[in-house]
């Protein structure tokens, strides 16, 4: 093969092919040996393994088109491996009222605790006050004499006054 | 002196003489020590693991050592089953590319 000068010659064209097998060869053999040791080392078994326990979980729920890693319903299995309980049974305290609380049953808490639920709302004027001058800034009367009301039904009853104690109110309040 | 007269000629490790080096060893040589072939083969990996190629390749040899049996496959074994599928199933514009980037260096190498 002539090593010829002439711009998009043949024998150029050949050469470069020859040293793409080149290359190509060199990655096949990597591929191959990394296979080969996958084999070897029984790793094909674990993947093949999750490939199935993805396919079955995927036809035992029936009516689900979802792919597997989602969180609907229980024994989904995520890309790595692990399985995650429909509802998050962690516990760990409430920052707003210190009592511990089921992750899975934490926002239901908070309404009640913070205040969206009927019976939270009767929380002391002072606290009231400073909530709603954050957030809307008016019906300070009509929060008020509800609270009052309420303060003065429950002072007899042996709970310490009124003065910035939600929690005291709270858990009367808490079914 | 008779000291070698008689004795049989060293035989040599290559019997005939020592040819000149190829021109594809000669390229091979300059691909290497210009530090190209790195640079190549980093973009051929990459292009052929972006393309799937590499996944289909691991998914010929899971195949192939499952019937074969686990323990039963050598490199070489896998090797001779990949390659032919491997060779032929490198995207064209892969290719292209690669051609394009050896033929460019051929160029500067004034070969």
């Amino acid at each position: 093969m002539a090593a010829s000068n002439d711009g998009n010659s043949s024998p150029r064209s050949q050469l470069a092919s020859r040293c793409f097998e080149d290359l190509l060869d060199s990655i096949i053999v990597d591929v191959a040996s990394e296979c080969h040791r996958i084999a070897r080392l029984g790793l094909d078994r674990n993947l093949e393994e999750e490939e199935e326990e993805l396919r079955l979980s995927v036809q035992a729920r029936v009516a689900d088109p979802s792919s597997s890693s989602e969180a609907n319903g229980k024994n989904i299995v995520d890309i790595f491996g692990q399985t995650h309980p429909a509802i998050a049974d962690e516990i760990f305290e409430c920052m707003n009222c210190g009592r511990p609380i089921v992750a899975g049953r934490f926002a239901p808490h908070l309404e009640k605790c913070m205040g969206k639920g009927r019976k939270a709302r009767k929380v002391t004027r002072s606290s009231t006050i400073a909530r709603t001058r954050h957030s809307r800034g008016s019906p300070v009367s009509v929060y008020a004499p509800y609270s009052n009301a309420t303060n003065t039904n429950r002072a007899p009853n042996g709970t310490t006054g009124g003065a910035g104690e939600e929690y005291a109110d709270y858990t009367y309040g808490e079914p | 002196m008779r000291s070698s007269i008689n004795r049989p000629p060293t035989p040599d490790a290559n019997e005939e003489p020592e040819k000149e080096p190829t021109l594809q060893e000669i390229i091979n040589i300059k691909l290497i020590e210009s530090g190209e072939k790195e640079k190549l083969m980093e973009l051929l990996r990459e292009r052929l693991i972006e393309c799937g190629w590499r996944d289909e390749m691991k998914a010929i040899c899971r195949a192939y050592a499952r019937k074969k049996g686990r323990n039963n496959v050598t490199v070489d074994d896998l090797i001779h089953v990949v390659t032919p599928k491997g060779r032929a199933s490198v995207p064209d514009s892969v290719k292209a590319e690669l051609l394009q980037r050896i033929r460019s260096f051929l160029t500067s190498a004034a070969i």
